[in-house]
């Protein structure tokens, strides 16, 4: 019974593993196909001597950070509304998903386009309301970028966290909170002696889960600025995907996609050690 | 006995079948990879025009998502090295060295110098699709010369004439700056490069081995990135602005001058009318200049199993009419003098432009770094200097790293 399952991950996962770590120990150059000598670590050793390596890191911290947490933030509160009753609440709770539903390029070039310096629906709001004294190029200094592309996989990602929230409160059993009234509980004692304790294992989960896809997510990103301008929004994977994809060379590429999936790991194994406990 | 007979004949008709038709065999097949800017455009007028003329030969046309080249290019080489490549397709001089590298590459010489169609195409194209070993692997099929927009009313309004080198563009990228409005649409993301070269090898530096690190580029390219940095006259998204960015701000008034090529000549007519023309881009004091050269062209794989068949079709499509009705669909120009001679698809003072600057065109060095260099190095380095974070000459050296260690 196991042997299909245990196949279709040797399959699935295995092997393509298996091959990046055996092309990120040799020198494959994409258009060189003829010639791909076995070179050891060089690749590693070049890949963590290189500062734009350590740079892209940098900013992948900041960029996992940031994200995750505002999407939480945002996909909490989101969570908490949709929970009390209103009217057209049926509407609201379909409609939080739209981001979630559409293509990250999509969601990409439309923020591009939100944020332009010349003809960018925000900069026009800002300015006609008098909070921006003139257009700011937001994805053109270094010192915004950064924020503009958070700003997109911000909206993109906290409905992921509403959902999954909101699945979350509705199981917690509505008798706690009338009892803890009866007991005197104000809003806030309910939302951390019951809410918080109640979704404990679920924010968990979804953070971990959410903290894997953002820090190994580059669409977004190549798609709103390429990593740049210069490389303040070049994170590890585009880093990884650059290398491999502009420059041809597919072993240094392996190599940094290696080194991203160990630092991944330690999440990673957090994660597998919480789903077994449950 | 009349059913015997009819089966009799029936068999001997079908047995001299063969005989009766010589030459009804199996056409031969080629594959063309293609991309057009224009994604209702189709080449299917084209591939019916020629298989009507060359009924031997069937062209399947698969057009393939450009991805700004990257995707269109990595399409092909992994295509090649999976042995599934098609039999020509539509290339371009920055991924020339690799396909050399990769043998992927048939020389058209001995097809070239026995072709009739060879002397409708002028020396100067001809000279920039020789490859550095001396072979022509490349046909050419289309092509552009950057050359500068300028708004000739804007220009008017401050007594200012068309720059015509880098002292006069500056002096007209000044007067023509202010409040919402700059001098100079500078594109300095995706495909930057194009535009940046008239401004780096214009004064005698050439993009080769010790080019980019001489003191002409180095002043040159100092020079470029001040226009940003010190004097201001560029709009401040330049480090990232793109095709879309230079020629909306062009169309919309926020910029008066920018460097691009004919494929937008008809769009600014339409906004402008009279008041737009384009001009080489400047050049320096001796006179000398660079205009960067855009090719189109195709190529005959070496895998192909019908290379006469591929060269008849590339051949064809660089031939006088034909190139014409080609260039209909791509937007830009034709490579043969005849189809040139009656041009009619973009105003005069466009085509004149990118003629005159047909003798100081240039490319990028030939080598297979020169992808990376288009696509990450150039954007990366220089969006650096923009925003000050490195020195211009920093860029400088970082490209001439690259290319040459």
């Amino acid at each position: 019974m196991l042997a299909p399952a245990l196949a279709a991950a040797a399959i699935l996962v295995l092997l393509p593993v298996l091959d990046t770590l055996w092309l990120s120990l040799h020198d494959v150059i994409l258009y060189r196909p003829r010639s791909r000598p076995f070179i050891g670590l060089a690749n590693y050793t070049r890949a963590l001597t290189d500062p734009v390596f350590w740079e892209s890191l940098g900013n992948s911290l900041v960029w996992v950070i940031c994200a995750v947490s505002l999407q939480f933030t945002l996909g909490f509160a989101t969570a908490l509304l949709l929970n009390r009753s209103f009217a057209w609440r049926g509407i609201a709770r379909a409609l939080v998903v739209v981001p979630w539903a559409l293509p990250s390029v999509i969601i990409g070039l439309i923020w591009t386009w939100m944020l332009d310096f010349n003809l960018g629906v925000l900069n026009n709001i800002g300015v006609m309301l008098g909070i921006l004294p003139h257009s700011v190029p937001w994805l053109a200094q270094s010192s915004t970028a950064m924020g503009g592309v958070i700003l997109a996989v911000v909206w993109q990602g906290f409905p992921f966290f509403a959902v999954t929230l909101l699945a979350g409160l509705q199981a917690i059993p509505g008798e706690l909170y009338e009892a803890a009234s009866i007991d005197g509980a104000g809003a806030w004692g309910k939302f951390r002696h019951i809410t918080l304790p109640g979704l404990a294992g679920v924010i968990a989960t979804a953070l971990l889960l959410r903290m894997i896809w953002v820090a190994n997510s580059l669409d977004l990103i190549l798609v709103m600025t390429g990593g740049g301008p210069g490389t303040a929004t070049q994170t590890l994977p585009l880093h990884a995907f650059l290398t491999a994809w502009s420059g041809g060379n597919y072993g240094q590429g392996s190599a940094l996609a290696v080194l991203l999936t160990l630092l991944l790991l330690g999440v990673v194994v957090t994660y597998v050690w919480r789903s077994r406990a449950e | 006995m009349k059913r015997r007979t009819l089966l009799t004949g029936a068999t001997a008709t079908l047995a001299a079948a063969p005989l009766a038709r010589p030459h009804a065999q199996k056409p031969v097949t080629i594959r063309w990879w293609y991309h057009f800017d224009d994604p209702k455009a189709t080449p299917d007028e084209l591939v019916a025009a020629f298989e009507k003329e060359n009924p031997g030969i069937k062209v399947e046309a698969e057009n393939i998502p450009w991805g700004g080249g990257g995707d269109y290019d990595n399409r092909l080489y992994t295509s090649i090295i999976a042995n599934n490549g098609p039999d020509t397709a539509m290339v371009k001089f920055n991924n020339l060295a690799r396909l050399i590298e990769m043998d992927a590459l048939t020389p058209l010489d001995k097809w070239i110098d026995a072709w009739p169609g060879k002397s409708d195409i002028t020396t100067d194209l001809w000279r920039l699709h020789t490859a550095p070993d001396g072979k022509r692997y490349y046909m050419p099929l289309q092509y552009v010369v950057l050359y500068l927009y300028v708004r000739l009313d804007l220009l008017a309004k401050q007594n200012l004439k068309v720059p015509t080198n880098f002292d006069e563009f500056l002096v007209a990228a000044k007067a023509l700056t202010g409040g919402e409005q700059w001098g100079f649409g500078m594109r300095g993301g995706s495909g930057g490069h194009d535009s940046w070269m008239p401004f780096a090898f214009g004064t005698g530096a050439k993009p080769m081995k010790g080019g980019f690190v001489s003191p002409a580029a180095l002043a040159q390219n100092r020079f470029f990135i001040d226009l940003h940095r010190e004097h201001k006259v560029t709009p401040p998204s330049a480090p990232t602005d793109a095709f879309l960015q230079i020629v909306n701000n062009l169309k919309a008034g926020r910029v008066a001058m920018t460097v691009h090529h004919i494929s937008t000549a008809n769009t600014m007519v339409e906004t402008f009318g009279d008041s737009i023309t384009a001009v080489p881009v400047p050049r320096g004091p001796n006179g000398t200049g660079f205009a960067t050269f855009g090719d189109g062209s195709t190529c005959v794989f070496s895998a192909s199993k019908n290379p006469e068949a591929a060269w008849k079709w590339i051949s064809w499509l660089s031939t006088g009419p034909n190139n014409v009705l080609y260039n209909k669909a791509a937007g830009q120009l034709t490579v043969t003098t005849s189809g040139a001679a009656n041009w009619a698809l973009h105003p005069k003072r466009f085509v004149d432009a990118t003629v005159q600057s047909l003798p100081i065109a240039g490319v990028l060095p030939n080598l297979p770094q020169t992808a990376d260099f288009t696509r990450v190095v150039w954007p990366q380095n220089t969006q650096k200097a923009l925003l000050g974070q490195i020195q211009p000459d920093e860029m400088m050296q970082a490209f001439e790293k690259l290319f040459y260690g």
